[in-house]
């Protein structure tokens, strides 16, 4: 019984690991490919076109890389911020309107983003705030809020506010009872929600070609052209350097918080 | 220090938990707040700490209104069921927490917790965390956390209820002996009576928001003002009759009170009862408790049961008759 369960959990992590492996594994052959078509099981020729491409001159793709993360880190740290003081609000107090505010919270998700991009871009259009990197951002951030509102709720329910009460009777004001003791409770949610923000944001094409009017360029607008485009060598590069540089930026939140969490535990300790 | 409530009522979404509720406490005193779950006590200890605001009357602490003081500034300091350590902090750390919070540098907060850690017998354990130490051990480190505040009063929601027995007992006797050495007046919140009448100097019952009666924990169990709080207490039983010149008539017995004429409840604990040979009851059954066996006899005239206590060495079998007595003394008539 033991053994087949095993056998089964075995199978099941096999499956995962080819869903997510082998068509990663697709792209990196791709970008490497001269040609690679049917019914040949291999490419027929390695070049390094694609990866020359990318990276020549006159495609700034670096310059481009490095604004998509900005702007998508401004995203995942202004939507966990938001989320933080949300889920706090409707996981820890009782108030007037709390169901619509959640209900609200996750409307952007209800919605297809076609029809409240429109919505939005008309407010921009009288605001200015159309083909203006703000304008991207805060519709960004508009898309990842009902992630991080929900992810972050759940974490501030479980942590609750009992720690928080017990730190004030001893004597610890309610401002710092949050960053003493719900901080570092609240880093693994923070985590993933910024995860979650950045990504939702990096990836977002439609609407940051709408709202930054072509003028905001970011790794995935530059990007999808190619993939329609039907030159899969130079695709599958940018699909390559996507999901690296996505991976990167993961490893390196991932840091952040993990030296931060040890630092407050080091001052504690 | 000297703890008063005049008038206090506290109302949870809408729904009224407390209604003034009136009750000084003197400093060093330890109380007990004694009920059903339910009954608003643990309303009363957040109220008392500042954690839940109170809709009319006055929480004075030592001659001065603390209504308006924010709780981390007010200085009562509640020990949770739940403990409420700190996860990610070590046990020095947690009960070093409001030294620190006092500004106290990080050396000496240490050092301090070290010693309490000591005197609540958990020596060596400072670099612990909580989610490595048992219940008993976790529970240890919440009351060394909350002496290390100095709070102008101890305040303690069940404490031991998350606890076995054994550990109970030990922990009771830690909390009598702190009490004794820290001279800290403390009010305790449980639902243990037997808990309740040995730890207090002083027991407040209270139902549905309301104070019962209070008083000493003799007062309480000897002479209870209500058939509620004689019920608290256990094992009481209630036999109707009616007072005359200086005697009670019930239909079990007669016996001599001083009371005003007039109809009442006699309250008669299993201890107020002497059985002697005899006619008019008959055991019905015996159950064994180690230290003494309980019997239910029924009166033959009547039927009315009544529950006695019999020596462990008695060999009265069942179906034996038996005559019962009253010890005037220490039957209350309510």
């Amino acid at each position: 019984m033991g053994n087949r369960h095993a056998f089964i959990l075995r199978l099941l992590l096999i499956g995962i690991i080819i869903a997510i492996l082998l068509p990663l594994l697709v792209i990196v052959i791709w970008s490497f490919a001269k040609r690679w078509a049917w019914p040949n099981l291999l490419p027929t020729g390695l070049s390094l076109r694609g990866i020359e491409e990318l990276f020549g001159e006159h495609s700034n793709v670096l310059n481009i890389l490095t604004s998509s993360i900005a702007l998508s880190m401004t995203v995942a740290i202004v939507a966990t911020i938001i989320g933080v003081m949300t889920a706090r609000a409707v996981s820890l107090y009782d108030f007037y309107g709390k169901r619509l505010i959640l209900f609200g919270s996750i409307l952007p998700i209800i919605v297809p983003s076609t029809v409240f991009a429109m919505g939005i871009h008309v407010i921009f259009i009288k605001n200015g705030l159309n083909d203006t990197i703000a304008g991207v951002i805060i519709t960004h951030i508009i898309c990842a809020l009902p992630y991080t509102v929900h992810i972050l709720a759940g974490v501030t329910k479980s942590i609750g506010d009992d720690l928080e009460i017990q730190a004030q009777v001893l004597g610890c004001t309610p401002v710092r009872s949050f960053f003493i003791v719900t901080f570092p409770l609240l880093l693994p949610g923070i985590l993933s929600s910024m995860i979650m923000a950045y990504i939702i944001s990096f990836s977002q094409y439609f609407l940051t070609l709408l709202i930054g009017g072509g003028k905001v360029k970011t790794l995935s607008v530059v990007m999808v052209p190619f993939i329609s485009g039907g030159d899969r060598t130079l695709a599958s590069a940018y699909a390559l350097l996507f999901v690296i540089s996505s991976v990167c930026v993961f490893i390196v939140i991932d840091l952040i918080i993990r030296v931060f969490t040890r630092k407050v535990i080091e001052r504690e300790a | 220090m000297k703890l008063c409530l005049e008038n206090i009522s506290v109302s949870i979404s809408g729904k009224q938990i407390l209604h003034s509720i009136n009750l000084q406490v003197d400093e060093g005193k330890f109380v007990s707040l004694l009920g059903q779950s339910g009954c608003g006590k643990s309303t009363l200890l957040k109220t008392i700490s500042g954690i839940l605001p109170h809709s009319t009357g006055t929480i004075t602490l030592n001659g001065s209104k603390v209504d308006k003081i924010p709780p981390h500034k007010r200085g009562a300091v509640i020990v949770f069921q739940d403990m409420r350590l700190f996860p990610h902090l070590t046990a020095a750390e947690n009960v070093g927490f409001p030294l620190r919070m006092q500004g106290m540098p990080q050396r000496e907060y240490l050092c301090v917790a070290s010693e309490l850690l000591e005197r609540v017998q958990l020596g060596g354990l400072d670099r612990r965390k909580p989610n490595d130490m048992s219940g008993g051990q976790q529970q240890r480190v919440a009351l060394a956390r909350a002496l290390a505040a100095k709070p102008a009063i101890m305040l303690l929601d069940e404490p031991f209820s998350g606890l076995d027995e054994n550990l109970r007992d030990d922990m009771r006797r830690l909390v009598l002996e702190l009490h004794k050495e820290f001279r800290m007046t403390t009010i305790l919140v449980t639902h243990d009576k037997r808990e309740a009448l040995a730890m207090s100097d002083q027991l407040v019952v209270m139902s549905e928001g309301r104070i019962l009666q209070m008083g000493t924990p003799k007062q309480l169990y000897e002479a209870p003002d209500s058939r509620e709080v004689a019920e608290y207490f256990g094992e009481a039983q209630f036999i109707k009759g009616s007072q005359r010149d200086g005697v009670f008539r019930c239909p079990l017995f007669d016996f001599l009170y001083e009371a005003a004429d007039g109809e009442y409840v006699a309250m008669i604990r299993p201890y107020a009862l002497e059985v002697v040979t005899g006619e008019g009851f008959t055991l019905v059954q015996t159950m064994y408790g180690g230290d003494s066996i309980e019997a239910v006899f029924r009166h033959q005239a009547s039927g009315i049961s009544l529950t006695c206590k019999l020596p462990p060495d008695s060999n009265m079998k069942v179906g034996a008759a038996a005559r019962i007595l009253p010890i005037e003394d220490k039957v209350r008539l309510i």
